[in-house]
């Protein structure tokens, strides 16, 4: 029987080698990480209120809540977190319709590979940062440039782990597939594309990170909204608070970015033992 | 043209190999003759790296051969052969059924189609109620009957049986020995069987090869003079235990001869 169906919530048991009861209690992981953020907040709370740290560099967690209230009361920020959020979604979407293809089929022709495989190192290695000015050139201060950017992004991480994932599939299932005279096609239908997912999966993950980092810093950089523009321009402007808010909206994006790729994950992994 | 009641005849067949790392030209198997007729069960047997399953793999098309000529008959459904593989290599990302029924789909046999064809081999193996199970949910011998189940589903003219049980523990390989003795019996299908366990050449066999030490040669070609149907307690009798000496002598000759080579 598991812990989780015992009908008390508090479970005694001896520990080995002490001999003294240790108290376990139910969802320890849950409760010691929410204990943790809130004493975290306390602590940064109380440090400003006795003015150990000044409330215009640092701001304070009830500032930030104010802020919030004001900016989503007035509306004034849904149009920043709107356009990050376009910018991200129609950028990373084309970086994966185009990445997973291109991928395999570059993974498919040893000499396609042979061609294009320094370019796509030289633009893994080169920070896409260092070529904002230059997409600028090309596209313009609106939101095609950051489209650009975020796609690029993706894109090139994508590309590059589903070529590795291509030639992922192991020599026995290769042998198997030859063995029973599967076609090409169903040789790659079979055997290839179900060796590759991990590795897919693996690069929208990395993939989905950096280009969040190309719409923060590409707007940064140059435009009038966004929740880049929203963070820099009150860093400009001494709004420690907003700048903490912007931040904190930036971070919630990645985490549910986060959780929906894992979900994802999970509809691909019926045939792996689960690992918990 | 094939004898008519050969299945499988093999004249002369020789396997030469680069070494990756010393560039050296080594010889694999050395002039195999083989001939298998209908529904006869052939092992061959040999000390570790004597190139029997370089063998098989030749005969399953896997390697190329050097030199020499093999000659499978295809069966009504125009199957000449079928692997059972050493490690079951069944696609982890496939159900059960989605891996028996693998060789029909390769045939180009729909999908559905095909399960429906694979369920009566499910049934045969003993994997009936397993179908939407995955790969990692059965035991090492519940993989190793899926494994016979994919290659008995196209109807092969000979399986080919390449150390099937070799990773299984002593018990449930002489489980799986005697479900093949049972399966066999029914489904009535030449056999070339790959092992280094000699009780289980024997046991299984209508007639058992010896392979030297490498370069590989059929040193002798023994037939087992048992009554079928056979059950594990024949491998108690004098006449089961007198040819596994008759067999372990041809090998440890070998071994010998291997170890003074190394030495020298």
């Amino acid at each position: 029987m598991t812990a989780a169906a015992r009908p008390e919530r508090i479970t005694r048991r001896r520990h080995p080698s002490s001999g003294r009861p240790q108290i376990v209690l139910p969802q320890e992981p849950l409760l010691f990480g929410i204990l943790g953020f809130v004493l975290v907040l306390v602590v940064w709370e109380a440090a400003v209120s006795m003015g150990l740290v000044r409330a215009s560099l640092m701001s304070s967690p009830s500032r930030i809540v104010a802020a919030a209230i004001a900016d989503f009361g007035s509306g004034v920020i849904w149009p920043h977190i709107g356009v990050s959020l376009l910018e991200w979604t129609v950028g990373f979407a084309l970086a994966v319709v185009l990445g997973i293809p291109i991928g395999l089929l570059i993974g498919s022709f040893r000499r396609l590979e042979y061609v294009l495989d320094p370019w796509l190192s030289a633009l893994y290695a080169t920070p896409t940062v260092a070529l904002i000015p230059l997409i600028i050139l090309l596209f313009g201060v609106g939101t095609n440039s950051k489209f650009a950017v975020v796609f690029l992004e993706g894109f090139v991480t994508i590309t590059i782990s589903t070529i590795t994932g291509a030639h992922a599939a192991e020599k026995k299932y290769l042998d198997l597939a030859r063995s029973f005279r599967a076609s090409r096609r169903l040789t790659f239908r079979s055997v290839t594309l179900p060796s590759s997912v991990p590795f897919i999966i693996t690069g929208i993950r990395i993939g989905a990170g950096r280009a969040l980092v190309g719409v923060v810093v590409s707007e940064f950089i140059a435009a009038n909204v966004g929740l880049g523009f929203y963070i820099s321009l009150n860093g400009t402007t001494l709004n420690a608070s907003r700048v903490m808010l912007g931040i904190l909206l930036i971070g919630l994006f990645g985490i549910g970015i986060g959780q929906a790729i894992r979900r994802v994950e999970r509809r691909f992994d019926a045939w792996r033992p689960a690992i918990h | 043209m094939l004898d008519q009641d050969l299945a499988l005849s093999a004249r002369g067949v020789r396997m030469e190999y680069r070494d990756r790392t010393t560039r050296d030209r080594l010889t694999a198997i050395e002039r195999v003759d083989l001939d298998i007729r209908h529904g006869e069960f052939v092992s061959i047997v040999g000390p570790s790296g004597c190139g029997k399953s370089t063998f098989i793999k030749i005969v399953n098309g896997l390697l190329p051969a050097t030199e020499g000529e093999i000659e499978v008959r295809r069966s009504k459904t125009g199957f000449d052969h079928a692997m059972v593989f050493q490690d079951s290599s069944l696609f982890p990302w496939y159900t059960v059924i989605g891996n028996v029924a693998y060789g029909l789909v390769c045939q180009g046999v729909r999908k559905k189609e095909a399960y429906e064809r694979a369920r009566p081999f499910l049934r045969l193996v003993g994997l009936e109620g397993f179908e939407d199970k995955y790969p990692y949910q059965l035991s090492g011998g519940m993989q190793q009957r899926a494994n016979l189940a994919r290659a008995l589903t196209v109807d092969p003219e000979i399986l080919l049986m390449d150390e099937p049980f070799a990773a299984l523990d002593a018990q449930t390989r002489e489980i799986m020995q005697v479900e093949l003795v049972r399966i066999w019996s029914q489904s009535r299908k030449t056999v070339l069987f790959i092992t280094h366990q000699i009780d289980e050449a024997i046991f299984l066999s209508d007639r058992v090869l010896v392979m030297s030490a490498r370069p590989g040669r059929i040193l002798a070609d023994i037939t087992i003079d048992l009554p079928r149907p056979r059950v594990l307690d024949i491998k108690r009798t004098p006449a089961f235990t007198a040819y596994e000496d008759q067999i372990w002598k041809l090998i440890a000759v070998q071994l010998t001869a291997t170890a003074q080579g190394t030495a020298a």
